[in-house]
């Protein structure tokens, strides 16, 4: 069990830090899908293993909303924009030390956690949450409306896999709150998103700045 | 079966909303807000006559701190509905009036549900149903302000969610599965066993999420905006009772983790966001070009404030806190309202475009006055009783040097609002006269407003001195 959560939680990770370096939206958004498929796997080895039979539906759950549902609807949003941010952004180097000094943070954060716990996953959590610490990074640095969207999603999923690891799923009408809400988010963002695109004709973050002060 | 009835009228009314059409809109809209209001107040004096109310097998529960938010949910929903009709043209109402009473909705059910996690679902409920209602004029600011708010409280809220989940942690991880183990009830029960460090750690993610949603500095960046933006009755919901739905979710989490791991920590935390609260406004205070953002900044103040004397805490300083946020609600959402008005009448929100509003405008500028008054912290207004009771609070306590630069902050705050406020009132107009001022009538619900907050100062109304006494029972230590 501890094999399997942890090389399914570091392949998680190993997808973010591709999220972080890759430049192109398409690319970003199938690194998504992959990193939601596998936690989506995890949520079902667990049930297996665990004999939580629950979980298994919930990893199917999560897979129908966040393999195929947002990823469609991200990419409707992103169609017809271009494939790279025209506005020069960070280098990839540096995002990526970023991203490695957060994975540290997430260990010595998780650090009261590993103490109390005798669980087999345990091994894994700090992996979970620096994924959703790059995810917060992503979003708090993303260039557009996609790039705050998709750093979101990271951040949820990045949690989602944390509360799997340390609980073993929540009760069930929380989790459902869960996904109700991630889906309508991202609904929410596909209008917002359309309006700002309809009126600005761009949605570059840097043109949204008529609020200040 | 009395909080069920309480979910339901609101729940209900805004289904009937979105469907009727014509001269029953209205109507309708009345009637659900005055029957949410009257089922607020029957929930709250039945609590403090009997204790707790429970429903649906313990799921839904009372106790004084829920009714205390459930009452001023009532009371300002009320204030904000009557204004309402002012904002809506017949096109859009319908979706308008059903948001509206969802959104009262979502509130009163996170205060309401014995349950952290649903409480969570709830507060996120409450974002969802208000991001149309701030982008409802449509315009690119609003869109803008929208789209902040948004995106700034879903992350806020999704670490309030890995808050919760350390919780269910700890608890699951001493007493095994229990089926009930996110019930509030249960976890005050087991708190003393949970391990100090992870319950340490999991307060710190509920205070930046749902300090996200309160309003906290340095979390408070949606705030201004979508406050300023949002139609004046939303914005009056907003600043008024969605900031204390968000005080309160860390209020429901304060006393586990004190009893897990001793009061001090919750106490620094609080003291240090709400002080820096209190700073981050104090500042922009000084700056503000637009009155609504004036105001928005100064609920960031006021929910510092409140923080603080969470921090200090003590009887004192619990009950200063939450007799603030009630005052603090009381007296914004009326001075909301009345900018709206006043932003209709000078079709703008600019302090330097209002000048001179006592002479075209005698009520409206006489009611703003008077709320200003009372936002200020003066006599006889209860938000001087508050900040007395807390700012006391702290030097009972011994913490002098934070209670004094809380006292400073504010001064620069009050000095930062009076010259804002003389500017709007006084002056010479400089602009055409704007738009006849409404009749007399519309006044009536912010003069009882006014009259609430007069009560809260000086003359505390029977039973008030208790129900402060219970809330800080609850809150404690």
């Amino acid at each position: 069990m501890t094999a399997a959560t942890s090389l399914l939680s570091f392949a998680g990770l190993v997808v973010t830090l591709a999220i972080v370096w890759r430049q192109s939206w398409p690319g970003r958004l199938r690194l998504f899908a992959f990193q939601s498929l596998l936690l989506a796997v995890l949520a079902a080895t667990l049930g297996v293993l665990a004999g939580r039979p629950r979980l298994v539906l919930l990893g199917l759950v999560f897979l129908v909303i966040k393999v195929v549902v947002i990823p469609r609807v991200l990419y409707r949003i992103g169609s017809g924009m271009p494939v790279r941010p025209v506005a020069p952004g960070k280098s990839s180097g540096i995002t990526l030390l970023v991203a490695g000094v957060l994975i540290v943070v997430a260990y010595a954060v998780m650090l009261p956690l590993r103490t109390v716990t005798a669980l087999p996953t345990a091994g894994a959590i700090p992996l979970a949450f620096a994924m959703a610490l790059i995810g917060l990074f992503l979003c708090v640095t993303g260039r557009d409306a996609l790039g705050h969207i998709l750093g979101f999603l990271v951040f949820e999923n990045g949690i989602f896999g944390l509360a799997l690891l340390a609980t073993y799923g929540l009760p069930g009408i929380v989790e459902a709150g869960v996904f109700l809400d991630v889906l309508i988010i991202v609904l929410i963002m596909e209008g917002v998103v359309g309006q700002v695109r309809r009126e600005h004709e761009s949605i570059d973050e840097p043109k949204l700045r008529e609020l200040r002060g | 079966m009395m909080l069920v009835l309480l979910l339901a009228v609101p729940l209900v009314g805004a289904g009937g909303l979105a469907v009727a059409r014509g001269a029953w809109l209205g109507r309708l809209h009345g009637l659900v807000a005055t029957l949410t209001l009257t089922a607020s107040l029957a929930v709250t004096v039945t609590v403090y006559r009997a204790r707790d109310v429970t429903a649906l097998d313990g799921f839904l529960r009372a106790d004084a701190l829920s009714a205390w938010m459930v009452a001023l949910i009532g009371l300002v929903a009320v204030l904000a509905a009557l204004e309402a009709p002012r904002y809506v043209t017949t096109a859009v109402a319908p979706r308008f009036y059903a948001l509206f009473h969802l959104f009262v909705f979502t509130m009163l059910l996170a205060v309401t549900t014995d349950d952290v996690g649903f409480m969570w679902v709830a507060i996120e409920g409450t974002t969802l149903a208000s991001v149309f209602l701030v982008n409802f004029e449509r315009t690119r600011a609003s869109l803008e302000a929208s789209y902040k708010y948004l995106l700034i409280c879903s992350v806020g809220i999704a670490v309030a969610f890995l808050g919760t989940v350390l919780v269910y942690f700890a608890n699951v991880q001493l007493f095994g599965d229990e089926e009930y183990a996110l019930r509030w009830t249960t976890l005050l029960r087991l708190a003393p066993g949970l391990a100090p460090q992870v319950v340490q750690l999991a307060f710190v993610f509920l205070v930046v999420g749902y300090g996200t949603k309160a309003g906290v500095a340095p979390m408070h960046t949606w705030l201004p905006d979508a406050h300023s933006e949002a139609p004046a009755p939303v914005s009056a919901l907003m600043s008024g009772v969605l900031l204390a739905v968000g005080v309160y979710a860390i209020l429901r989490f304060k006393p586990v983790v004190d009893l897990a791991a001793g009061p001090a920590f919750t106490s620094r935390i609080l003291l240090g966001l709400g002080l820096l609260s209190m700073a981050v406004a104090a500042l922009f205070l000084w700056a503000p070009t637009n009155f609504k953002r004036m105001l928005a900044y100064s609920s960031v103040e006021h929910v510092g404030i409140a923080c603080v004397g969470l921090g200090f805490g003590g009887p004192w300083g619990i009950a200063g806190a939450l007799l603030h946020i009630a005052n603090h609600a009381l007296a914004k959402s009326t001075l909301f309202l009345l900018a709206g008005r006043i932003r209709a009448a000078y079709g703008s929100a600019d302090i330097t475009a209002v000048r001179g509003l006592l002479h075209p405008l005698p009520r409206t500028g006489g009611a703003f006055l008077a709320a200003m008054v009372a936002l200020m912290g003066l006599p006889p207004f209860g938000l001087f009783t508050s900040e007395v009771l807390i700012f006391g609070a702290g030097f009972a306590k011994g913490a002098i040097v934070e209670a004094a630069l809380g006292l400073v902050l504010l001064l620069v705050a009050f000095g930062g609002l009076l010259r804002s406020t003389q500017a709007m009132l006084y002056g010479v107009p400089t602009g055409p006269a704007p738009a006849a001022a409404s009749g007399a009538w519309p006044v009536a619900p912010v003069t009882l407003a006014l009259l609430l907050l007069i009560l809260t100062g000086v003359a505390w109304p029977p039973g008030l001195g208790d129900a402060l006494e219970q809330l800080a029972a609850i809150v404690g230590p």
